[in-house]
C-alpha cells in the first residue's frame, strides 16, 4: 500500500504541477472591437421629433422649421432663425404684425445740437481789443474742427459776419474764416449710422472667428437675443424657405432609444404602487401624458389620455408620476427635446 | 465574496484561490479522493500481478509430483498467500484429523472443505479490499463536484446581485471557478470507475482460479480419505 500511495502522490504532484504551468491562463478570446448599436424601427412622427422642425406643424416627409424672412446667408449656422448670429435662444414670437421697416427706418430729424456754438464766440470778443488785424486769422484756424463735429449750422457764419461788423474800425477779415467755417451736412446727419453698422461688422468678425471664440460670445449673443424683442432676434442664423413641418426645436441627432424609453418605464415602475388586485388584471390600462422640465421634474400635472375605467387605478398612475418627479427622472439632458413630453401606457402586465 | 476582476489572472491556481471556502473544501476533498484512488489502483495492480505470479508458481510446484507432505512442510513454515494458504489450511485439518485417528471419513471431508472455504474467503477478502472505495469515488465524485459547482455559482450570483452588474465579464470568472469543482470530481471519478471495473473482474478471475484449485484439492483429498478408509478397513 505504501508503494501505491507514494506512486499516486508523485503522479498527482507531477500532473498538477504540469497543469498549473501549461493550463495557466487560457489565451483571452479575441473579440472584434465592434460596438453593437441598437436598431430601432422608428415611425415617421418620432423621427420628426428629433429633427429641427416646427412643433405644431403637420407631419411631412421632411421636417422643416418656419420659413425665415431674411435672405442673407450666414456661414455654418445650425439653428434656423432670422438672427445674424447663431444662438440657442428660442426665436422671438411675433406678438403682432409690425412693420419691419420701423426698426431700420431713419430716425426723426435729429435735434440740432445746441451747445456747440456757445464756446465759439467767447474767444473772439477777447481778441478784438488786444490785437489788430492778424488776430482773427490766427484764431479762426482752430475753429473749424469743433465745427465739423458738432455741426453748428449757420450760427457761426452769422457770428463771424457780425464780428467784422463790430470791428469796422480795424479791418475786414472777410477772406479767411468764410470757407473753413462751412459745416458739412452729411456728416452732421450720421448720428445713428455707427449703431447700425456695428452688428454687421461683428458678424463678419465672428464668421472668421474660431469655434471657441464663438462659444464664448454665444452667451452674450443669447442674452442679447433674449432681451431684444425685435423681430429678427433669438433663434439661429440658418435660413429656411421650406414649408414648416413637424419637428423639434433643434436637431438632437437621435430620438429617445428603446433603452431610454425603458429607463423611464423602469423609474415609473419603482414609484408605482399598483392597487391590490390590479396586478393580474388584464383590462386595466391607462395612458398618461405628462411634461417634464429639463431637470426631470414634472411640469404641470399629468393628463390621463385614456382612462382604464377604474378611478383608483388611474389615480395610482398619476401618483406614480408625481412620486418619480420628486426624485427627478434620470434622462439624458441633451435629448430634452425628445422627452420633454412623455406618453406612458401603464399596464401592470407589461411593466411587471 | 468579492467578484473577481474581469481580465485578471485566470489560471487554475488563481481560480482555486478565489473560490469560497465550501468550494475549496470540496476541491481539496476531491483531490484527496483522487490521490487515494490512484494509490489503491497502483497497489491493486501490483498485488494482483504478484498474486497471479504466485498462483502460477504454486500450481507448477503442486503438479510437479512433489510429495504433499514435503510441500506442506515447506509452506507451513512461512507466510502463504493465495492457493498456498488454502493448501496449508486443508493439509492442517487433514493432519490434525489423521493424527488423532479418523472416526468418520464423511465428517473429515466436510471439515476440510470448510477450512478451504474459509481460507478462500479470507483470500478473496484481501483481494477485494478497498475496491469499494473506488466504486464509491466513481459514483459519488461527480456529485460532490457538482455540489461544489452549484455552491460556487450560487455565491457568485449572490455577489453579482449585490454588485448589480450583469456584464458577462463579471459573471464568467465565478462560474469558471465553480466549474473547476466539477472538473476535479470528474478527474477523480473517471479513473476510479474504469479501475474498479478492471480490478473487480481481475479479482473475480483470481478467485475463480483459487476456487478451481480448492475443488481439485478437495477431490484429491477425498480420494485419499477413501483410500485410507479402505486400507484401514482391510487391515
Amino acid at each position: 500500500m505504501k508503494a501505491g500511495l507514494t506512486t499516486s502522490l508523485v503522479l498527482h504532484t507531477v500532473v498538477l504541477g504540469f497543469g498549473l504551468f501549461t493550463l495557466s491562463s487560457p489565451r483571452p478570446m479575441e473579440v472584434a472591437d465592434v460596438e453593437s448599436f441598437p436598431v430601432d424601427i422608428v415611425p415617421m412622427a418620432e423621427f420628426a421629433q428629433s429633427v429641427q422642425g416646427e412643433r405644431e406643424a403637420p407631419a411631412a416627409e421632411r421636417p422643416a422649421p418656419t420659413p425665415t424672412t431674411r435672405t442673407d446667408v450666414v456661414d455654418d449656422a445650425e439653428r434656423v432663425g432670422d438672427n445674424t448670429v447663431d444662438t440657442t435662444a428660442p426665436p422671438t414670437p411675433d406678438p403682432r404684425p409690425r412693420p419691419v421697416e420701423t426698426a431700420e427706418a431713419p430716425p426723426p430729424a435729429p435735434t440740432p445740437p445746441t451747445p456747440a456754438p456757445e464756446p465759439e464766440p467767447e474767444p473772439e470778443p477777447q481778441a478784438e481789443p488786444e490785437r489788430p488785424e492778424p488776430v482773427p486769422t490766427t484764431e479762426v484756424a482752430p475753429e473749424p474742427r469743433p465745427q465739423q463735429e458738432v455741426a453748428p449750422d449757420p450760427v457761426p457764419e452769422t457770428e463771424v459776419a457780425e464780428a467784422p461788423q463790430e470791428q469796422e474800425s480795424v479791418s475786414l477779415p472777410t477772406s479767411a474764416p468764410a470757407p473753413q467755417s462751412r459745416p458739412q451736412p452729411p456728416q452732421a446727419q450720421t448720428a445713428r449710422t455707427p449703431e447700425r453698422r456695428e452688428p454687421e461688422r461683428q458678424t463678419e468678425q465672428r464668421q472668421q472667428a474660431t469655434a471657441s471664440d464663438r462659444e464664448s460670445e454665444n452667451l452674450e449673443d443669447q442674452v442679447a437675443a433674449l432681451l431684444n424683442r425685435d423681430r429678427a432676434s433669438g433663434g439661429g442664423a440658418q435660413r429656411s424657405n421650406e414649408q414648416a413641418a413637424l419637428g423639434g426645436r433643434e436637431t438632437t441627432g437621435a430620438q429617445l432609444t428603446q433603452s431610454e424609453r425603458d429607463a423611464i418605464i423602469a423609474q415609473l415602475r419603482s414609484c408605482w404602487n399598483v392597487p391590490v388586485g390590479a396586478e393580474s388584471s388584464s383590462d386595466l390600462q391607462t395612458t398618461v401624458r405628462f411634461r417634464l422640465d429639463p431637470s426631470g421634474t414634472l411640469e404641470g400635472s399629468p393628463v390621463i389620455e385614456k382612462a382604464s375605467g377604474n378611478r383608483q387605478f388611474d389615480e395610482s398612475t398619476t401618483r406614480a408620476i408625481r412620486i418619480c418627479s420628486q426624485r427627478g427622472f434620470q434622462l439624458p439632458s441633451d435629448k430634452y427635446n425628445t422627452w420633454s413630453e412623455v406618453v406612458v401606457n401603464f399596464d401592470p402586465r407589461d411593466m411587471f | 465574496m468579492a467578484l473577481a476582476a474581469p481580465g485578471g489572472d485566470h489560471s487554475i491556481w488563481a481560480l482555486f484561490m478565489q473560490a469560497g471556502w465550501v468550494v475549496k473544501l470540496v476541491m481539496i476533498g476531491l483531490l484527496a479522493a483522487s490521490v487515494w484512488t490512484w494509490a489503491i489502483i497502483v497497489d491493486k495492480l501490483l498485488s494482483y500481478a504478484r498474486m497471479r505470479a504466485s498462483l502460477s508458481r504454486f500450481e507448477e510446484v503442486f503438479w510437479s509430483g512433489q510429495s504433499l507432505e514435503d510441500l506442506y512442510r515447506s509452506l507451513s513454515e512461512r507466510k502463504t498467500t493465495g492457493m498456498g494458504s488454502i493448501f496449508v489450511a486443508a493439509m492442517r485439518e487433514w493432519k490434525k484429523s489423521f493424527e488423532k485417528g479418523v472416526k468418520s471419513p464423511l465428517s473429515l471431508q466436510t471439515r476440510i472443505d470448510k477450512a478451504m472455504d474459509l481460507a478462500l474467503t479470507r483470500e478473496m477478502e484481501r483481494l477485494e479490499a478497498r475496491l469499494g472505495f473506488l466504486a464509491s469515488v466513481g459514483s459519488a465524485a461527480p456529485f460532490i463536484g457538482l455540489f461544489g459547482t452549484v455552491i460556487g455559482i450560487m455565491t457568485s450570483f449572490q455577489a453579482i446581485a449585490g454588485s448589480g452588474a450583469t456584464n458577462l465579464a463579471v459573471v464568467a470568472p465565478g462560474i469558471a471557478e465553480a466549474l473547476l469543482a466539477t472538473a476535479l470530481g470528474l478527474l477523480a471519478a473517471i479513473p476510479a470507475t474504469i479501475a474498479y471495473n478492471k480490478l473487480a473482474s481481475d479479482a473475480g478471475k483470481i478467485g475463480l482460479r483459487m476456487e478451481g484449485f480448492a475443488d481439485e484439492f478437495s477431490a484429491i483429498l477425498s480420494r485419499q480419505i477413501d483410500e485410507k478408509v479402505v486400507t484401514r478397513a482391510a487391515a
